[in-house]
């Protein structure tokens, strides 16, 4: 009997714990614990978010029903009147009304103008910066393109309300409403409005699209880009056959993701807006105002309102805000996963 | 004794290729001008630098017309390098520099009246994975006949023929319109040789057309070269000894000279292949295709 243990070779695998299980595999298991931990916390903020704000917001989506979304008018009402304005139940300061038709437009134009200028200038600009500049100017112009992502919202605010809609509305906006074009003429302002803040928003996007949009220029095979060139095509036929259509779903998600920073500006678009309430915009130049932007506007008188409809009103209004940019996000992932189907070699080998 | 200074000398640069031994007789003239009346490329001492690193150095060949050069020899040894040098694709590497001749159809390639892009648009090029627009099988034929001015009346005509001449018309004539990344990797490679061919180029080059694809994939693509032949004049760059043996008119074998200055791709000879596979005249010849290195 001895004889046979002694004889017995070592074992090649490492030797099992008591529980049968191979040492490591506990180490295993917590770092798969720890990383699925971190992968839940996002989906559980975004929930927990979303609980609270439907919470605070209900009583205003009861008081204020669908005249919410069809109404112009958004005042939180006089505060030291005496009497309250009564609607199913919930009580409001006298003479309060919340309509944000406005301000969803405001923030669904301002939003719109700013994407469509600002991915050509990107996706321009980050095919230049990837492809058709020396290797070191490609260091120092994408250095600039990450510090124009880092600069404060409120900086550009500042920046856009001081100068850089003043000059506008001085030059470019006057030649814009000579030209007496529905929609773009009549005054032009003080450089406070709808296509000042579009811009300003623009700028503050281009640094989001474009770093993406660089990226990806990047990471087009070259092999697929020489093919075009040892046909004789030229660089710009080459971008055009064979980067772009390499590139385009990616586009799409970055532009996604600069439209969700202009959804949700506040700062800037608040200091840029003008902040005109209770109306349209008859022009592009006019002042308007955001649904981000109000909020803001809004938030301190809110909290003296005794009644405390104001602030339910307002998470009302940023709870459409985070379903719209929501609703954003998913169109963009259902158009990525269109643009990626037939016609292009996302996930498919050579 | 007298062995010993050589072996010494030899290994600071520590060779992964043995020293070159003495050849058993004088080096013969690279030029040779039997086999090639009348060739396409005519290469004179063409020397190839990146940056300050010479990639190439004294290459001297004559590449017939309608004939299959193969470039065969071990890695590094500047066999892509050249036939990049053929159609220009090296222009656009930063740093690039050629030195020497290279007479295309008996005019200097790379003179100052001669625009690369015209240059392309003669010669061809096949590359080591298929690299198929991202586009139609119909578009990927069409695109670069449409902007060269082909009538849009001739267009499904060029590329029926197009496709026919690189054998994959019958597996895709009812699929023109479906993305060519549908098509296999042996496919996509002869939709790419369809996409040169439509063109009309005079001269096909393939850098490793075969080396993504299987035996299958391969045999079809060898079948091809040997039909396109009597059209185009071919160079093909190949790992592949065997495939240079069964494709090729003319092998030329290129290898790494290593010396203090470093790692150069040379000629060291160019012949019949039936010559070179048979009896090279080069000893460095002879170790690579018995398989004694590389």
């Amino acid at each position: 009997m001895s004889i046979t243990t002694e004889v017995r070779p070592e074992p090649s695998v490492p030797p099992r714990s008591a529980r049968g299980r191979v040492p490591g595999l506990s180490a295993d298991r917590s770092v798969r614990s720890l990383l699925l931990v971190a992968a839940l916390l996002p989906t559980a903020a975004l929930v927990f978010l979303t609980y609270q704000m439907v919470k605070t917001a209900w009583p205003a989506v009861i008081f204020n029903g669908v005249s919410f979304f069809t109404t112009k008018t958004f005042t939180i009402g006089n505060l030291y009147a005496t009497g309250t304005e009564v609607h199913h139940g919930y009580t409001a300061a006298k003479g309060a009304s919340y309509g944000i038709l406005p301000l969803v437009f405001g923030t669904l134009v301002s939003s719109f103008i700013a994407v469509t200028l600002a991915v050509p200038v990107s996706v321009g600009g980050a095919i230049l910066l990837a492809e058709r500049i020396p290797v070191r100017l490609q260091g120092v112009l994408g250095t600039f393109l990450e510090l124009l992502a880092g600069i404060p919202s409120v900086v550009f605010g500042l920046w856009g309300v001081y100068t850089f809609g003043p000059v506008l509305s001085r030059t470019v906006f006057k030649w814009i409403a000579a030209l007496h074009i529905p929609w773009f003429g009549g005054p032009a302002g003080a450089g406070q409005g709808l296509l000042t803040a579009s811009l300003v928003l623009a700028v503050m996007i281009v640094p989001i699209i474009a770093a993406t949009t660089r990226e990806l220029v990047r990471s087009v095979p070259s092999i697929s880009k020489e093919g075009a060139v040892a046909l004789g095509l030229t660089s710009s036929e080459t971008v055009r056959i064979v980067t772009i259509p390499f590139i385009r779903t990616g586009v799409v998600a970055a532009s996604i993701l600069g439209l969700a920073r202009a959804l949700g500006e506040t700062i800037a678009v608040l200091i840029i807006s003008g902040n005109f309430l209770n109306a349209f915009p008859h022009s592009i130049f006019d002042p308007f105002s955001t649904m981000a932007s109000t909020i803001a506007a809004f938030l301190d008188s809110a909290l003296t309102d005794s009644t405390g409809m104001a602030v339910h009103s307002l998470a009302e209004v940023g709870l459409v805000l985070l379903v719209i940019t929501l609703v954003a996000n998913l169109a963009g992932r259902m158009l990525t996963r269109r643009f990626s189907g037939a016609g292009l070699p996302v996930g498919r080998g050579v | 004794m007298i062995d010993t200074p050589a072996q010494v000398e030899s290994r600071p640069t520590a060779p992964s290729v043995p020293a070159p031994e003495v050849p058993r007789q004088p080096r013969p003239e690279r030029h040779p001008e039997e086999g090639t009346p009348d060739p396409v490329f005519r290469v004179k001492d063409l020397s190839f630098y990146y940056g300050p690193h010479q990639a190439l150095r004294d290459v001297s060949i004559d590449i017939g017309a309608h004939e299959i050069t193969a470039f065969i020899g071990p890695s590094g040894c500047g066999k892509t390098t050249f036939i990049r040098c053929l159609n220009r694709m090296n222009d656009l590497i930063p740093g690039a520099r050629v030195e020497g001749e290279i007479d295309f159809e008996g005019r200097p390639l790379y003179g100052a009246d001669i625009r690369a892009i015209d240059i392309r648009r003669r010669i061809g090029m096949v590359f080591q994975k298929p690299n198929p627009f991202p586009k139609s099988i119909y578009d990927n034929i069409a695109l670069t006949p449409r902007r060269n001015g082909v009538k849009k009346s001739e267009l499904d005509g060029l590329v029926e023929e197009s496709l026919r001449r690189a054998s994959l018309w019958d597996e895709v004539k009812d699929k023109l319109q479906q993305s060519a990344f549908s098509l296999s990797g042996g496919q996509q490679q002869r939709l790419c040789i369809a996409r040169a061919i439509a063109v009309r180029p005079d001269v096909i080059l393939m850098d490793e057309p075969c080396s993504a694809l299987d035996p299958v994939a391969t045999f079809r693509i060898e079948e091809l070269m040997a039909e396109l032949k009597g059209d185009y004049t071919i160079v093909i760059v190949t790992h592949n000894m065997q495939q240079a043996a069964r494709v090729s008119d003319r092998t030329a074998f290129f290898t790494v000279d290593v010396s203090d200055q470093g790692r150069v791709g040379v000629l060291v000879e160019i012949g019949e292949t039936s010559n070179i596979f048979t009896s090279p005249e080069d000893q460095r010849t002879e170790d690579y295709i018995t398989g004694r290195f590389g």
